[in-house]
């Protein structure tokens, strides 16, 4: 029989933590500080991949080559004969996207947040399996190690790196030469395995361990949206894993799975590809609709509207992102009629995304509305992710999607639901829960200029992007013509504001983790920030929810 | 509650039969449940598949797919198995054993005359609030400690009241 352990382990209860630098952070298998582990490492990525979008900016700043030049990279212009290196300009265009969509935005959502808040919020004591939560960790670490290197080992035309594009393309990834290309496949091989042994981690989380009483329809908004992630990340991962292992086949053994000379089809990568990619887009957005929930009720101080069907519209968004893919490559030769179902089915999506908008919107409604650091972030996030869901219906649309197919017009529109939207959705995280993590508050002044700074920036950069997809100009090009000088001036102008709010970012958070005001509270908002972590100090302690939490901690007879 | 009296009675006095108290830790998933996951999982999973159908293509996503519903089924299996530790406490009116089935070790036990068996509290001195622990035969062994501590001091006054009106009863120790 287990002997009593008596004496002395219910003062320590509190969680005093003895572990080392190395031992904590290296060989961590806490769910929190996973979570932090996660958040970091994507800022680093984040940070390298924001200031390659600098690099690419300053080159399309004026028309002409600049920058970029086969008789070497500058940082610096100058008066010196340049000619176009357009392996580079494709090279940092494919690292780009491959970070930002692999290694930054769901390794912070997901990866950070969620692990560090979901099982707190269903009050469970730890993930379901914390070695498994470890080896993801440092399985996303590896893959992101293998993006990068991918830069600096030789690659296409003769030189580093793999400019393919993020989405892998046959038969450009599969006769781009050099081992670069490899290395990038790999890296989304230790990524996709990393996500997929996360998601399973919080699913069976989520399923098996919430606290007694707390059914599915009573667990909080965000662990949901985790919830619902982690099931999109199981269905939709393995396929793009199948889909590069065939690429990998295709270049190194011989295998025609996607090469119309060996009875393959280079088109049938695309499906596939986008059968992941477009679930993806929500995979990366789904946790920061759950974090904008609980920001926008704790500062309307109101209780979040329509709670059930702002669960179900997230499952909706998760079906319905299944069954989309294909207009993402209207202009291949489809059948009339596949168009016309990817059109509709398409623009059905804008119905549980329009319950989530509006349910927003209801819960503000009335609400003693307070503008601090995350509700700003928040309102941002909603105005802006509305702008690209709008031009989102533009490019549902077969016939219009000709003529914007591949233009700016594409690079506005996502980036106003994945730059200007999910990434909004990390700052609300951040300047929401960061005194719950580190026990220190940012000062608001500056959470607020770098909000103002950010929000300016970004639609600088974003907003002409539209005028000159209409304009016509094409996506993917080092290169364009006088015609398109103005906007892009413009736009470049807003991505360095963009870019030094980043930097100040960056200042605001070393800050407030060295110096910032030391939180007394375990809930320094208000009573409507009511779920579970809030019932906890701030850090909370090494080991938290080790007793069960009772249902009068967490149910508030009201929605979350 | 993740536990029980049994039989079930409402008759709150001792009985010459043996009366068992079963206890688990909470688990939210109930059996139904995982089935019906799986098989939605497995459902929407396989939707490119279908599309695949005699393409060699098919046989590339094919592993990946099998192996993350394959891997899906073992974890939560596994999450549920480690869950599944059960303590029966057996009390009839001369003898009181703890039998503890761990889920990757052997079963314990623990006996003892249930007239000398102090039932106790702990507020603070336990690993967990409220910790309760059985004394006798020797040895101090804990009950319920993955229970919540609201029903750890539930379970502590029935037992309490079980062995305070065992010990009255006419039938011999």
């Amino acid at each position: 029989m287990a002997d009593a352990a008596l004496h002395g382990h219910g003062s320590e209860h509190g969680g005093h933590d003895h572990r080392g630098f190395f031992t904590r952070w290296f060989m961590s298998t806490n769910h929190k500080d996973i979570g932090i582990l996660y958040l970091f490492t994507s800022a680093l990525v984040g940070f390298i991949a924001v200031a390659m979008t600098i690099y690419m900016r300053m080159e399309l700043m004026q028309p002409g080559v600049q920058y970029m030049c086969t008789e070497g990279a500058r940082a610096l212009a100058s008066s010196a004969e340049c000619t176009p290196n357009g392996h580079l300009w494709n090279v940092v265009i494919t690292a780009h996207g491959v970070l930002m969509m692999f290694f930054v935005v769901i390794p912070a959502l997901f990866g950070g947040f969620g692990n560090y808040f979901m099982p707190l919020q269903i009050g469970a004591p730890d993930m379901a399996f914390p070695r498994m939560n470890n080896l993801s960790y440092w399985l996303f670490v590896a893959g992101t190690s293998l993006a990068v290197a991918s830069l600096f080992v030789p690659g296409g035309e003769g030189q580093n790196g793999a400019g393919v594009g993020w989405v892998l393309y046959p038969p450009l990834s599969t006769l781009e030469q050099g081992m670069s290309m490899d290395l990038a496949i790999f890296a989304i091989h230790l990524s996709g395995a990393s996500s997929i042994l996360g998601a399973i981690n919080m699913i069976t989380t989520m399923l098996n361990m919430r606290a007694p009483g707390m059914t599915m329809h009573k667990v909080p908004l965000f662990a949901w949206s985790i919830f619902i992630t982690a099931w999109l990340i199981l269905l939709a991962l393995p396929v793009l894993a199948g889909a590069i292992t065939m690429l990998l086949t295709d270049r190194n053994f011989g295998t025609t799975f996607f090469d119309p000379a060996g009875g393959g089809d280079p088109i049938l990568y695309q499906h596939i590809l986008w059968f992941f990619g477009h679930p993806e887009v929500y995979i990366i957005v789904l946790p920061g609709f759950g974090i904008i929930s609980h920001v926008i009720a704790t500062f309307s101080r109101k209780p979040v509207f329509g709670y059930l069907p702002m669960v179900y519209a997230m499952v909706a968004i998760g079906v319905l992102g299944f069954v989309v893919w294909a207009h993402h490559m209207y202009t291949v030769g489809m059948s009339l009629t596949q168009q016309s179902y990817f059109m509709l089915a398409t623009m059905v999506i804008a119905v549980p995304t329009g319950i989530k908008v509006f349910s927003w919107i209801a819960t503000m409604w009335g609400g003693s509305v307070e503008f601090k650091t995350p509700m700003l972030w928040a309102f941002g996030f909603l105005f802006l992710f509305t702008v690209g869901g709008v031009t989102g219906i533009v490019l549902s649309q077969a016939a219009i999607d000709r003529a914007y197919h591949d233009t700016y017009y594409v690079i506005a529109h996502f980036h106003y639901v994945m730059s200007l939207g999910a990434v909004y959705t990390i700052f609300a995280g951040i300047y929401y829960w960061i005194g719950k993590m580190s026990g220190r508050q940012y000062p608001e002044w500056a959470g607020k200029l770098h909000f103002w700074t950010m929000f300016i920036g970004s639609n600088l950069t974003f907003f002409p992007q539209h005028f000159l997809g209409r304009q016509g100009m094409p996506r993917r090009y080092i290169d364009y013509p006088e015609a398109f000088a103005y906007w892009n001036y413009v736009s470049s102008i807003g991505a360095f504001i963009s870019f030094a709010s980043f930097l100040f970012f960056i200042g605001v958070i070393f800050y407030t983790l060295r110096y910032g005001k030391r939180v007394t509270e375990n809930n320094y908002w208000n009573e409507h920030a009511d779920t579970l972590e809030w019932t906890l100090p701030s850090p909370p302690p090494e080991h938290t929810f080790e007793t069960l939490p009772k249902q009068s901690d967490w149910d508030h007879s009201r929605a979350h | 509650m993740p536990y029980e009296w049994l039989p079930i009675t409402n008759d709150a006095a001792p009985r010459a039969v043996p009366v068992t108290v079963r206890a688990w830790p909470h688990q939210s998933l109930p059996p139904a449940g995982f089935v019906g996951f799986m098989a939605a999982t497995a459902v929407f999973i396989a939707l490119p598949l279908v599309f695949l159908l005699g393409s060699p293509v098919f046989w590339g996503l094919l592993p990946f797919i099998v192996l993350a519903v394959v891997a899906l089924w073992l974890a939560i299996q596994r999450n549920r198995r480690d869950g599944q530790l059960l303590e029966t406490l057996t009390i009839s009116p001369s003898d009181m054993t703890l039998e503890r089935r761990n889920p990757h070790q052997a079963t314990q036990h623990w006996q003892a005359n249930p007239y000398w068996v102090s039932v106790q509290i702990h507020a603070r001195k336990g690993p967990v609030p409220d910790y309760l622990t059985l004394r006798g035969a020797g040895r101090e062994v804990e009950f319920g400690a993955f229970l919540t501590p609201a029903e750890r001091v539930t379970l502590c006054e029935e037992l309490q009241i079980h062995l305070a009106a065992l010990a009255r009863a006419p039938h011999p120790l």
